[in-house]
């Protein structure tokens, strides 16, 4: 292997090297090097080193070919969202000016082949700043290169669809880098297996943002046709030689301990066997059916210890107001609290104060979560799964095991979202996996049952919140407080290793351990928005999450974030009340917003949603709106929120009939401004679907328990939405590129839709209902009440 | 053991499991087709949908020995099962895609795609006997069978898009 040479051209600081030439082929490689070290050292390291990241080869984030295609590299693994396939490929097409054909390969996640690392969540505010970055600095390297092999000043040059022209010649991409292996040397910062992986630093000049001309239009995703034709290569394909079919048979409780595992019936399954790692007890056979059948046996015959550590769910909420200790955790304040909210809510001329509750909720993805691990003999393991954050899992396999992180490789394929549950490292099976192919020396297939999916996995966490809201008598808010409790949510320990008492990570504590980020601190998430209000309060109490401490497991109900984490949480209980006040003020519930703030994006979403969804203007509630009867009575509901730079604003129309307390949303509309609209087509496809989830919150979800663990088990313990309940949706997206960034976060769809659908409530029935989900015995009770 | 013989995708497949297997695991680890999925093994959710001639059946818990004899379609064998319904001779059938798969690329309906196959399934299984079905009877028909077809990823309202758009892609004869 060529040595890179000492003197490379510097590019904005980034390093420009010819490694040799070659006879065929040839290429630009995108490497990095972490800010502060050489090139050299990074390469030497590199070298030495087996299974990490070759800066110069694997790990690079692009790769330009001499046929002028162009290979994407992303740590950050797309769920379904499209990102990666669609629109980083844009960001890299748009900053190299090619066209968005050239970029035939995405190769996502793996950690052997991928540089950055990073969880599967803010792909535009991480990962796709990281590849503009990344790709701006490759385009100044081929400026320059294009400047000495043409012989013209690099001021009088300009690109276009990937040919490099001026003083009256031209090169294409391909033509510069034939017949060599350069490659580029990027500076980035940051810690790969740490949940934000690495960040590409330093500031190359970037395409200014009013020239675009690919950002903005709708690509197709290129994986779709492999999904839809069962070419695609999904988790649940991989098979290797010898592999063994796995299954877990999982504690009794989420506090038992294993006294002792059942008997393998031998002559029933005669090619099973028994693995036992502390509490861990897994069941392996050659064929499928036959592990299945055999766990099943074991699980009916193991003797665990009993546990009864948590509150249950019906307790759930007086638990949380009297037996929490939310004195522990140091208590957060967001940065638009102001003003003197006491005193303005004792002059105000009328006050709402209310309290709000949300449930536990699952991620609940559609296929269980499962894992291949494949542990040899050389002491490397490769695990091969569907995971949001691979770099994450590497670490702390490594640590489960004692190794280093050079002796972990985890390879990413696709499967079903699971909507943040994982983007700490943890989706469930693959330290399970792990554990037993090391156990037998063999590959072992982990697939979690529907059960064990829904009820050893991680949750989104519940919350209460305590809201004052005082207004004048012109419909003006002058005081508002917010008091939001909510147990810790970013619970990235491996399961499997806790069950079977192997190293993990701590659990979130008071303030983030030495490898966690996660803490009990209850951070403040959703973004206030109205500005006009000069007096705020907004405070974030955190607390431990149920059971864990008491656990001899330490496992109780472990949180995780889903999808608009803790801002789903908090937004509700602001957006509610906010339609109370309006109510009780007796001013329409967007007249009442728009009296609150000077955002002119938030004013243009507000006003853009009252027009698109058919909104009647006037005070709630509904000239017609009934807590009784047995004839529907319908109603109008509106929420906002700034997520991740975007702005949202949504209505939702609902019949509600108050005897049998069904209620069904009607129509959605969304208005939605992130400032320059990446992929029209994909945003709304990724729209609806977060606005049907956030349907399936607001009418059906709620996670059961008792005192000693989970009792949703199934699909019909656990409802989500179906067909039926499918409202006509409209999404309006509001382009405004002159805002020169791009937002995220589409996945605001879904918490959007509680608060608005909870607001129609208020307006068709008069009563509001602070308490998710809308299912008919708590609506009947609401309304009887 | 006894072999079990089936017709999978208009291929006559022995296979050596014990008959009580679900017809999924026989598909998935002995025939190595990847289209139906394990989302629940209980019936509840489509994932793992097939037509057993012709209907949509839960092949999670299907015994493999009921199947015998019957004629197995996967997502993998949907293009040549309409090649065969049009007639058409092998030079002039577009092998690639059924058109319920093409309207699925038209209308970018998956999100992270692990429920479309027994979604695209239930679409062929109506449009074969409703072959331009209003948006009710669409609903209803994934509403139908053992349980709704259910999509975590909330891709429904692409669904009811595709389904139109497959109804008119068909009635061309495309
Ligand atoms: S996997 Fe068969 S219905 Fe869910
Ligand atoms: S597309 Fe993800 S479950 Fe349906």
């Amino acid at each position: 292997m060529a040595t890179a040479t000492r003197h490379g051209r510097d590019v904005y600081g980034a390093t420009l090297t010819r490694r040799q030439f070659v006879k065929t082929g040839g290429a630009l490689i995108v490497g990095f090097s972490l800010a502060g070290r050489s090139v050299l050292e990074q390469a030497a390291e590199a070298a030495a080193s087996k299974n990490s990241l070759d800066p110069t080869l694997a790990g690079s984030w692009f790769e330009i070919h001499a046929d002028n295609t162009i290979l994407i590299r992303t740590g950050r693994v797309d769920f379904g969202q499209t990102t990666a396939h669609t629109a980083y490929k844009q960001i890299v097409a748009e900053e190299l000016n090619v066209p968005f054909e050239a970029m035939t390969a995405v190769v996502m996640g793996d950690t052997d082949r991928t540089p950055d690392g990073g969880f599967s969540a803010g792909y535009l505010e991480y990962g796709g700043a990281n590849l503009r970055k990344a790709a701006a600095y490759t385009y100044q390297a081929l400026l320059d290169l294009a400047s000495s092999t043409l012989r013209v000043d690099k001021s009088q040059l300009s690109v276009k669809d990937g040919v490099v022209s001026g003083g009256g010649k031209r090169i294409s991409y391909g033509d510069l880098v034939r017949g060599q292996q350069l490659k580029l040397t990027i500076p980035v910062t940051g810690d790969l297996t740490s949940m934000f992986g690495l960040t590409v630093t330093g500031t190359p000049p970037m395409k200014p943002t009013s020239e675009y001309t690919i950002i903005g239009k709708s690509f197709p995703n290129a994986v779709t046709p492999s999904k839809v034709s069962a070419k695609e290569v999904w988790v649940t394909d991989v098979r290797l030689p010898n592999m063994l079919h796995g299954r877990v048979v999982h504690p009794k409780t989420l506090g038992s301990t294993l006294v002792s595992a059942g008997e393998l019936n031998k002559t029933r399954y005669p090619n099973a066997q028994v693995v036992v790692k502390g509490s861990l007890v897994g069941v392996v056979a050659p064929t499928e059916w036959e592990a299945i059948g055999a766990a099943q046996q074991i699980a009916a015959d193991t003797k665990w210890t009993e546990w009864q550590g948590l509150p249950g769910d019906a307790q759930l909420y007086t638990w949380l107001r009297e037996q929490a200790d939310w004195k522990t955790t140091p208590v957060s304040k967001s940065d638009k609290s102001r003003g003197e909210v006491a005193p303005a809510l004792a002059s105000a001329s009328k006050t709402l104060s209310a309290s709000y509750e949300l449930p536990f909720m699952k991620h609940a993805p559609m296929g269980p979560t499962i894992a291949v691990a494949d542990a040899r003999t050389d002491g490397t393991v490769y695990i091969h799964t569907h995971n949001q954050n691979p770099q994450a899992l590497r670490g702390q396999i490594a640590m489960m095991l004692g190794t280093s992180i050079d002796n972990v490789v985890v390879r990413i394929y696709a499967g079903p979202g699971h909507y943040g549950r994982s983007n700490g490292g943890n989706a469930g099976a693959e330290d399970e996996a792990v554990i037993l192919s090391k156990a037998l020396g063999r590959p072992v297939r982990v697939q979690w049952m529907r059960p064990d999916d829904l009820q050893w996995s991680t949750q989104s966490p519940p919350a209460i919140a305590n809201i004052r809201i005082g207004w004048d008598a012109d419909g003006k808010i002058t005081a508002y407080q917010a008091d939001h409790y909510m147990p810790a949510m970013q619970d990235d320990r491996l399961v499997g290793a806790l069950i079977a008492g192997l190293p993990t990570p701590p659990p979130p504590d008071i303030r983030p351990q030495a490898g966690s980020i996660g803490s009990t601190v209850n951070g403040i998430s959703d973004p206030w928005v109205y500005d006009l209000v000069p007096n705020v309060a907004e405070s974030g109490y955190g607390t431990f999450q149920l059971g864990q401490k008491a656990s001899p497991l330490s496992i109780g109900l472990r949180d995780h974030s889903m999808r608009t984490p803790g801002q789903l949480q908090q937004n509700y209980p602001r957006e509610l009340a906010i339609s109370e006040a309006a109510a009780l003020a007796g001013i329409d519930a967007i007249e009442f917003r728009l009296r609150q703030t000077t955002d002119e994006r938030l004013i243009g979403a507000l006003k853009a949603v009252r027009e698109a969804s058919g909104w009647q203007t006037r005070p709630s509630p509904h000239p017609k709106a009934a807590a009784s009867g047995g004839t529907p009575v319908s109603g109008q509901g509106i929420s906002v929120m700034l997520r991740s730079g975007t702005y949202w604003a949504c209505v939702c129309q609902v019949s509600v009939v108050p005897d049998t307390g069904t209620v069904k949303v009607d129509k959605y509309t969304i208005a939605v401004d992130p400032g320059i609209v990446v992929n029209p087509l994909q945003l709304k496809r990724t729209i609806e679907g977060g606005a049907l989830m956030g349907l399936s919150h607001a009418l059906y979800e709620e996670m059961t328990f008792d005192q000693s663990g989970v009792t949703s088990r199934d699909w019909r313990s656990y409802p989500i939405l179906t067909m039926n309940d499918v409202p006509e949706i409209k999404v309006v997206i509001l382009n405004h590129p002159e805002i020169g960034a791009y937002g995220g976060g589409s996945e605001a769809a879904n918490a959007l839709a509680v608060s608005a659908i909870a607001g129609a409530f208020l307006d068709a029935t008069s009563k509001p209902a602070r308490r998710l989900p809308l299912k008919a015995a708590y609506v009947q009770s609401v309304l009887k009440a | 053991m006894a072999g079990i013989t089936l017709t999978v995708n208009g291929t006559r497949r022995e296979v050596q499991a014990p008959g009580d297997t679900p017809l999924l695991y026989v598909l998935r680890n002995d025939l190595e087709l990847s289209g139906p999925q394990f989302g629940c093994g209980l019936s509840q959710c489509g994932a793992c949908s097939v037509l057993v001639d012709g209907k949509e059946a839960r092949s999670c818990v299907l015994p493999v020995s009921r199947v015998a004899g019957k004629e197995v379609t996967t997502l993998e064998g949907l293009p040549a099962r309409w090649a065969g319904q049009q007639a058409l001779p092998a030079s002039e059938a577009d092998p690639a895609l059924h058109p319920v798969q093409q309207a699925w690329i038209d209308e970018q309906v998956p999100q992270c795609g692990f429920c479309q196959n027994g979604m695209m399934i239930k679409a062929t299984e109506l449009l074969d006997e409703v072959p331009a079905p209003t948006v009710a009877q669409i609903k209803d028909a994934f509403m139908s069978g053992a349980s709704p077809h259910l999509c975590r990823c909330g891709s429904y309202s692409a669904i009811l898009d595709a389904v139109q758009r497959a109804s008119i892609l068909m009635a061309k004869g495309r």
